[in-house]
């Protein structure tokens, strides 16, 4: 059975650096999959190719079964992409609440849009998700207020809004505090129910915690791939990689 | 309970009754003359409406508004200087003393009114409609948009400047008689004028409210806020900044309408790039990001200067440009950021739990 995922010989140039070369992976529909790799490494640029936010130079992207090469990043989006940045992008002059309800995007044309005032579905949901994503009590602030963590959850709020069938997230944790983190794998693990992941994160405690598959990115390539246990005893992967996490 | 500035059913009460307001203003005018001139404040009105749609809510500054609203004026022109031709004279005056001996073939079908007025309309939001899809699906934005539209206007100026024959050039059209709408004569005097662009405007007012508060305004405001990010959310910003300029030109076109049945005279000082300013200025001084305070800016401005203006005679640039920097130095969001303030100050904190409420944390509101 095919991947959810498919990259394809991805190669991407800027000027005369190569950023990815020759990279491919695919990941499996259900699945948690982990992309780590030192700093620079291409894990958002990867993320980058993906969502269609830059053209690759060569190589194919499939979603689905679907080729989704060079394609804008809203009919990546809509196809049921769905991807949390490195830095928090949210809405800030916005409320918490108009963040979700924009990322609620059952319906993105603009004429409907313009003759649409309630939103089928939307309470139950945004409950939902302020809920999972404690922000409740904060539905009327505007997001530009909220703590860095706060944040995070209201991005991971947005993204689960769109219920996408994969969720590209950028390195979620960062900034969270332990109990917040726990939260965040908890979350997950339930989110791999009905969807498929790919997490990039530094935090190695929280890889172990989370991937069902870890990928391992060097120079703009594959370096290794498998589970963790598999990828720790990975000699190549302890000098790049793990080696200098250790020694730090 | 929160700030009453935000609470849609109060808003909705504060438009009515200004409207109301202006409904009742006939009766209390028995000068023709100044009821026309109030008349053409509600074409302003309409300007700085579009502008706070398209710029407030939309974040897509337009420096180059004068080019729906001039295309609707001179559409309106046309209708109405054809209205005035008959079988034995078909051809304007102006285009005998240019040489013409026949109708140029675009001026045709304005010999229909009905024809000449969709066209009014129907022409420059077509052009809204490709020029801004054209350049947003470039991702043209912010100043560089701004500069696009103003090199437009220039351009659109110039080119109905220098084609005498066919737009009476610095003359301008003079359409001898009032519009006939329908067998009525519609006397630019009458309250009947006064009333069919208060009716223009009121409508303008709803509609555009209402966008405001449809999904598709929340999506305009998410885009004015991070349109890269919106992208991720499926959202196609290129289509909702060419709809939010578009609905915005056709309301400038319908001004362009209005001003003309009022004053029977277009000239490419419609189309002159200070008077774009000014509908910008309008705004930012009343409060872009609302719809109400932006035509209040529109109606305070242009007061001042019929009043004050010859009082101070060249001063009151000055004057007006002090006041600009002041209110975008220390009141970025326009005088309706006052009231907003001061609202705010009387709403009572929520019952919600008492930590939440620290700061005086404002939504930038949808007014």
């Amino acid at each position: 059975m095919p991947g959810l995922l498919e990259i394809k010989n991805l190669s991407k140039s800027f000027d005369a650096t190569k950023v990815i070369n020759d990279f491919s992976m695919e990941v499996t529909e259900g699945t948690l999959c982990c992309l780590v790799g030192p700093n620079g490494a291409g894990k958002t640029t990867t993320m980058d190719l993906v969502t269609g936010r830059i053209k690759p130079t060569s190589g194919a992207i499939l979603f689905a079964g679907e080729d989704i090469t060079a394609k804008h990043e809203h009919v990546i989006a809509r196809a049921g992409i769905g991807r949390k940045f490195q830095v928090p992008a949210v809405l800030k002059n916005l409320t918490v609440r108009q963040n979700l309800e924009v990322a609620y995007s059952r319906q993105t044309n603009p004429f409907w849009n313009l003759f649409k005032f309630h939103k089928a579905g939307l309470k139950e949901k945004l409950d939902e998700i302020a809920t999972l994503a404690g922000l409740t009590t904060r539905l009327g602030e505007q997001a530009g207020i909220l703590s860095h963590g706060e944040t995070q959850w209201l991005e991971i709020g947005m993204v689960l809004m769109q219920e996408p069938r994969l969720l590209l997230m950028d390195e979620p944790i960062a900034g969270m505090t332990e109990g917040e983190i726990e939260k965040t794998a908890r979350i997950f693990k339930d989110l791999q129910k009905t969807a498929t992941l790919i997490v990039v994160e530094h935090d190695m405690g929280f890889v172990r915690e989370i991937a069902d598959v870890v990928t391992v990115m060097h120079m703009g390539s594959m370096l290794a791939q498998g589970s963790l246990q598999e990828i720790e005893a990975n000699p190549r992967v302890r000098d790049v990689y793990l080696g200098e996490k250790e020694a730090a | 309970m929160g700030n009453l500035y935000h609470n849609k059913t109060a808003q909705w009460l504060v438009y009515t009754a200004f409207f109301l307001g202006l409904a009742v203003i006939p009766s209390f005018v028995s000068d023709d003359f100044l009821l026309n001139q109030l008349a053409t404040y509600g074409v302003y009105g309409m300007l700085a409406l579009s502008i706070s749609l398209c710029w407030g809510f939309g974040g897509i500054l337009n420096l180059g508004q004068g080019i729906a609203f001039g295309l609707g004026a001179y559409g309106m022109a046309m209708t109405m200087q054809m209205q005035s031709q008959t079988e034995s004279n078909p051809i304007p005056p102006f285009m005998l003393n240019n040489s013409l001996d026949q109708l140029p073939w675009f001026w045709e079908p304005f010999s229909n009114t009905a024809a000449g007025l969709i066209l009014s309309i129907a022409v420059p939001t077509l052009f809204c409609a490709i020029f801004g899809g054209v350049m947003f699906r470039a991702r043209v934005s912010g100043p560089f948009f701004a500069i696009m539209t103003l090199a437009m206007l220039s351009a659109f100026y110039t080119i109905i400047l220098d084609r005498q024959p066919y737009t009476g050039g610095v003359n301008g059209i003079t359409p001898p008689s009032p519009l006939q709408l329908g067998g009525f004569e519609i006397d630019p005097y009458s309250s009947t004028a006064y009333w069919i662009v208060l009716a223009i405007l009121v409508t303008a007012t709803v509609v555009a409210k209402l966008i405001t508060q449809s999904s598709f305004g929340l999506v305009t405001q998410a885009i004015r806020d991070d349109a890269e990010r919106v992208r991720f959310l499926g959202y196609s910003v290129a289509g909702y900044e060419t709809a939010i300029y578009t609905i915005s030109g056709a309301i400038a076109a319908f001004a362009g309408c209005c001003l003309v049945m009022l004053v029977q005279y277009v000239s490419p000082a419609q189309l002159d790039v200070g008077f774009s300013l000014s509908m910008v200025i309008w705004a930012a001084i009343g409060g872009r990001l609302s719809l109400l305070g932006a035509m209040c800016g529109a109606f305070l401005i242009q007061g001042a200067q019929s009043y004050l203006g010859d009082a101070f005679l060249a001063t009151w640039l000055l004057i007006l440009g002090g006041f600009f920097i002041v209110v975008v130095r220390f009141l970025p969001n326009g005088l309706a950021s006052l009231l907003e303030s001061a609202l705010g100050l009387l709403a009572t904190k929520p019952k919600t739990p008492a930590a939440e409420t620290n700061g005086d944390a404002k939504p930038l509101p949808a007014e």
